[in-house]
């Protein structure tokens, strides 16, 4: 009995020590995330100009935005139009990087750190340098692909400064950090058993059945990953467009995230910035609850499961 | 242990730096101050000067002084308002005081004027009134207007010069000013090198040409216009304006000038353009060695108005709602220097700014003809009204709608009704939420 009451004092003890080591970081979760994200559920039912106080409106952000504002649309589908593009292309930019980087060569530890550099490049400075290798008149790109304008008798592409190419222009763009999932792909390969690979040859698969039937399904849990994540990322996508584009031409790079800026900063429209800050959370977690039900049929989860 | 002998060596170092930080504010009410000279800019060392000589020249208050760079002043300021964390005293636009006062966070300063029974009390007769209305609200003061900006013309007479035409030839009717700048356009092998003039390019908008016609973006209860025949005039006219080149020649020039980050006429690749009184500071900083003169902006033909954009920043006094009225005394004791014809002369030098000061200005420039040129302007210059439903809406919300009109995605009308139809439908939920 006594040995109980000791284990249980003991127990006791363990967990007030891991509340009190951990209270630091839910004290800083609490004030700085926790409190902004209840207040701006608040603010997005009232009128707010930054200055004077919040004054309650109930849902009339919400029914402007959702039937009565033309900008909202065009910056959701614009957003919309850039995660059904940028989330697969860099998913499969990943995992071919991946797949590459993969076999044991010589100097394969400096090829892998080269491909991740972007990924540790500040966003601007990147911004500016692309606005400069996309320049639809003395950026690099062109000079090289002029040859296949020619041969095909087509003008150079305008590329960000045409509102016909604009959003796949950025979409490129976001290709060179696909360093970032690779690193995370290349990890979980490290995780696939060779025995699989030494049957498969004895079996006399190809290096492609091998990748299809071994590599790619074993690497789906973190496809899964990068695509949730991809997905939560690419509706945010924002700086690119302010850096590079200001949103033009036309309005073809306004994303959600930069209409939510200006209505923020430039309206001093607080109120209606947290509204449209939470019909994105809506979005997004709709998105990531069917990629959450779709999880059973597409990721492979071991022999038990 | 070595660690704790090298704190205890540096222990008293670093109480005497904070007693001398100390020594300096040591019973003194300290107030705070932003403007736009950061540390390592070219102004930074003179704004530095102007507010230690307000400290140095008396023992009550100090006042910190702290520059952000142009670009993260705005963002800066704005959220400090919000948050209730402003300077006491901080710089801003003038055109929309009308919004801060209104929320309350701003000292009302005709009270404060006429509280004061000093001599060196700001004398508001030094200001002129076409600023001073934008500072109201119900009609007391409630900022003052801190530099005057105008916009003028500025020609290359090198270039002038090329051709056998001197200053006396300077157009000033819109038709002129096409007419004359067709000599100076230079292309070679398809590229434009030079332009004589495009109504788009420097600090030249849309609402400057629209105001010379005697036409405004929007009418007295804030409905936008844009519906009306003028309009499609003055957009056709800046649109056809350079239209011998063709879109793709016009942007490649644009761009060129951009991508380098040059300003076409400080590099004299145009031969006119329309820009404020800090042009003419940054060719005098860049050490630009051509001979160039300042003019009026043309006008229509038929009844031109001369007027342009003068913009200008106002200078605050922020309610940050502590009930200091040490703080508060303080701050406008500054602000009575700031505004004195003295240091007015001086913020000019060190800033290159056409300061607000009436007679601050006429000295300043009486051996400037240039700047007194400019300054002549001032009288001219009209400022944007301040729309609570588009704070924007020559920018964020018109740009669109301009650019696509110029690059020939939508005709004119088409550009006009649809800009006209976005800002009815941003009245429409303004006054919805308001």
């Amino acid at each position: 009995m006594q040995k109980k009451g000791s284990l249980s004092k003991l127990k006791k003890q363990e967990n007030r020590m891991g509340y009190i080591f951990a209270f630091p970081w839910m004290f800083g979760l609490i004030v700085f995330g926790a409190f902004p994200i209840i207040a701006s559920l608040y603010i997005s039912f009232t009128s707010y100009d930054m200055i004077s106080a919040p004054r309650f409106i109930g849902i009339e952000n919400y029914k402007i935005l959702l039937f009565n504002d033309n900008i909202f649309y065009q910056s959701l589908g614009n957003t919309i139009y850039h995660v059904a593009l940028a989330v697969p292309l860099g998913m499969f930019v990943g995992v071919v990087l991946a797949l590459f980087l993969n076999s044991k060569i010589r100097g394969m530890s400096v090829y892998r750190t080269l491909f991740y550099l972007p990924n540790v490049v500040s966003i601007v400075a990147m911004s500016l340098l692309w606005l400069w290798l996309f320049n639809p008149n003395f950026g690099i790109i062109n000079q090289v692909l002029k040859p296949v304008y020619d041969l095909f008798g087509i003008k150079p592409l305008r590329w960000y400064a045409d509102a016909s190419t604009s959003k796949m222009t950025l979409i490129l763009m976001g290709l060179w950090t696909a360093g970032g999932s690779m690193v995370i792909y290349l990890a979980q390969m490290q995780d696939i058993p060779v025995t699989l690979y030494e049957s498969a040859e004895i079996d006399g698969a190809n290096w492609f059945q091998k990748i299809i039937y071994i590599t790619l399904p074993l690497m789906t849990p973190s496809m899964f990953f990068n695509f949730i994540m991809g997905i939560i990322g690419s509706f945010q996508v924002f700086t690119l467009a302010y850096i590079m584009t200001s949103g033009g031409p036309s309005r073809s790079t306004y994303y959600f995230a930069y209409y939510l800026y200006d209505l923020m900063m430039a309206d001093q429209n607080m109120g209606m910035a947290s509204a449209m800050a939470w019909i994105l959370l809506v979005i997004v977690l709709v998105f990531t609850m069917i990629a959450l039900k779709l999880n059973k049929y597409v990721v492979y989860l071991g022999e038990e499961n | 242990m070595k660690k704790l002998l090298m704190l205890l060596m540096l222990l008293p170092a670093i109480l005497m730096v904070a007693a001398c930080e100390n020594q300096d504010t040591k019973d003194k009410v300290v107030i705070d101050f932003w403007h736009m000279s950061p540390v390592g800019s070219p102004t930074f060392s003179k704004m530095r000067a102007i507010v230690n000589e307000f400290n140095n020249s008396q023992d009550k208050y100090f006042v910190k002084g702290t520059g952000f760079s142009f670009w993260d002043y705005w963002d800066k300021i704005s959220l400090a308002i919000s948050a209730r964390t402003a300077p006491d005293l901080g710089l801003s636009t003038i055109d929309d005081v009308y919004g801060r006062a209104k929320g309350g966070v701003l000292y009302n300063i005709s009270e404060m004027i006429a509280a004061d029974t000093s001599e060196n009390n700001i004398d508001l007769d030094e200001f002129r009134e076409s600023q001073k209305q934008f500072a109201r609200y119900e009609g007391d003061l409630y900022a003052l207007p801190f530099t005057s900006t105008a916009r003028v013309l500025y020609y290359n007479l090198d270039i002038l010069a090329e051709k056998g035409f001197t200053e006396a030839d300077v157009p000033t009717t819109w038709s002129e000013l096409k007419t004359f700048a067709k000599h100076f356009d230079v292309v070679e092998g398809g590229d434009i090198q030079r332009l004589g003039f495009d109504p788009t390019y420097g600090n030249a908008t849309y609402h400057g040409w629209l105001w010379q016609t005697g036409e405004d973006f929007f009418d007295e209860d804030l409905n936008p216009t844009l519906n009306t025949e003028t309009h499609e005039f003055v957009l056709q006219w800046i649109k056809d304006f350079n239209s011998e080149f063709s879109r793709a020649q016009l942007q490649t020039f644009g761009e060129s000038n951009n991508m380098l980050g040059i300003d076409p006429f400080a590099a004299e690749r145009v031969a006119m353009i329309v820009n404020d009184d800090g042009l003419n500071q940054k060719i005098v900083d860049a050490g630009g060695t051509f001979n160039y003169g300042v003019a009026p902006i043309p006008i229509p033909d038929e009844d031109g108005i001369r007027v342009n954009w003068g913009s200008g920043f106002s200078i605050e006094l922020y309610d940050n709602g502590k009930n200091d009225l040490a703080r508060k005394e303080a701050s406008f004791e500054f602000l009575k220097y700031l505004m004195s014809e003295e240091t007015q002369i001086k913020l000019a030098e060190a800033n290159g700014w056409i300061m607000s000061h009436i007679s601050a200005m006429e000295k300043y420039t009486a051996d400037k003809p240039l700047l007194a040129k400019i300054l002549v302007e001032v009288d001219y210059a009209m400022d944007k009204v301040y729309v609570p439903y588009a704070p924007s809406w020559h920018g964020n919300d018109w740009q669109p709608f301009y650019t696509e009109a110029l690059e020939g995605k939508k005709t004119v009308k088409q550009a006009l009704a649809d800009a006209r139809a976005h800002y009815i439908q941003k009245k429409q939920n303004w006054e919805a939420t308001n």
